[in-house]
């Protein structure tokens, strides 16, 4: 069994990236979208925090875009449709509200 | 795959925008949506009292158009939506309020039907928040 | 067979409708006689604090709603031990709701069919 966990909330001054990345399981991946995406703010806490770890991480690519972040190797930009096939590979979708 | 699709959050937050192109891009998949089922500040997608500046993005006439188009069970909480001012003819009547904003493709219905479509559906997919 | 669906509760209970309207899913569930867990993790534990009042500030009692859950046939009820204790948590209300490692958390939610975090 998997879980997609989905972010949206900025990593800087909120706890839901922190929290996740307690609970996420090997087999898991992560979604940035929206302000979650700043955690790829290179040389950030939370940058250092996600490449640390061997979970996946995917990033909804316009928001990225949007925010004048570059995609690091070790995340995969994903479109809409990608974001649509990553919720039928995983088991189930949990998005942090 | 059968999707339900559950929005929390307001037609100007950026992920009601989210959910709308997760939405078209899953029936573009050839993908089902059993139910799109709006709650907490979700309710505000669906009242037609929202006016968009003309430049900008207009979520709610865009939810609008495609659950008509597309024909989708757009289901708002009917007790969220009535602690927020959302109100259909027959709530507006009910409650003695000159303030109906919802009409049809959307319905007002209860928390149960948000369970139903994730019985109903292989996925369940919230979106909200920031 | 039924899904089950495990709600994640996040908010604390004096920050909005959030903490209700995530209880209420719960509810609203449990009424279907649907298998429904609840988890409270990060404010969401704050809930469980004994003795808070909600006449202090014109509100409804959360917490005898939290207490009803069993009679409403919710019966899995847990909450992070990590939030707790990071909180300073000390007695709570609901002694059925169990403490739960991170690790636990991680099988509970893999244990579910859908999750709803709010």
């Amino acid at each position: 069994m998997s879980t997609l966990h989905v972010l949206s909330h900025s990593p800087f001054g909120d706890d839901r990236l922190s929290s996740c990345l307690r609970l996420i399981g090997s087999a898991d991946a992560l979604l940035l979208c929206g302000d979650a995406v700043y955690a790829l703010q290179p040389d950030s806490a939370p940058f250092f925090a996600l490449q640390d770890r061997t979970i996946k991480v995917f990033v909804l690519d316009e928001d990225a875009q949007a925010r004048a972040i570059d995609i690091p190797d070790w995340a995969e930009a994903v479109d809409y449709p990608a974001f649509v096939e990553l919720s039928i590979h995983h088991d189930k979708v949990n998005s942090w509200l | 795959m059968k999707f339900a699709i559950a929005l929390f959050s307001a037609a100007h937050a950026p992920s009601s925008r989210r959910a709308l192109l997760f939405a078209q891009a899953a029936l573009a998949g050839g993908h089902q949506i059993v139910r799109l089922f709006f709650y907490q500040d979700g309710v505000f997608n669906a009242s037609d009292a929202v006016v968009t500046p003309q430049d900008e993005l207009d979520l709610p006439k865009q939810w609008r158009a495609f659950i008509s188009e597309k024909q989708l069970d757009g289901v708002v909480c009917i007790a969220a939506a009535l602690r927020r001012g959302v109100l259909n003819e027959e709530e507006a009547r009910r409650y003695q309020r000159n303030a109906a904003s919802v009409s049809a493709p959307w319905e007002l219905s209860g928390l149960g039907q948000l369970h139903d479509a994730v019985q109903d559906a292989d996925r369940l997919i919230c979106f909200g928040g920031a | 067979m039924p899904k089950s669906v495990l709600i994640i509760s996040r908010q604390s209970p004096w920050s909005g409708p959030g903490a209700r309207e995530a209880l209420d899913i719960v509810l609203a569930g449990g009424a279907f006689d649907l298998p429904i867990g609840l988890l409270f993790l990060d404010d969401g534990v704050l809930q469980l604090a004994a003795g808070q009042n909600a006449k202090a500030l014109q509100q409804k009692d959360l917490s005898a709603n939290l207490q009803a859950l069993p009679m409403f046939g919710v019966e899995e009820l847990f909450y992070c031990a990590e939030s707790a204790n990071a909180r300073g948590l000390g007695k709570r209300s609901l002694d059925e709701a169990e403490p739960l490692s991170a690790e636990h958390i991680t099988a509970l939610i893999d244990r579910y069919d859908q999750v709803i975090t709010l």
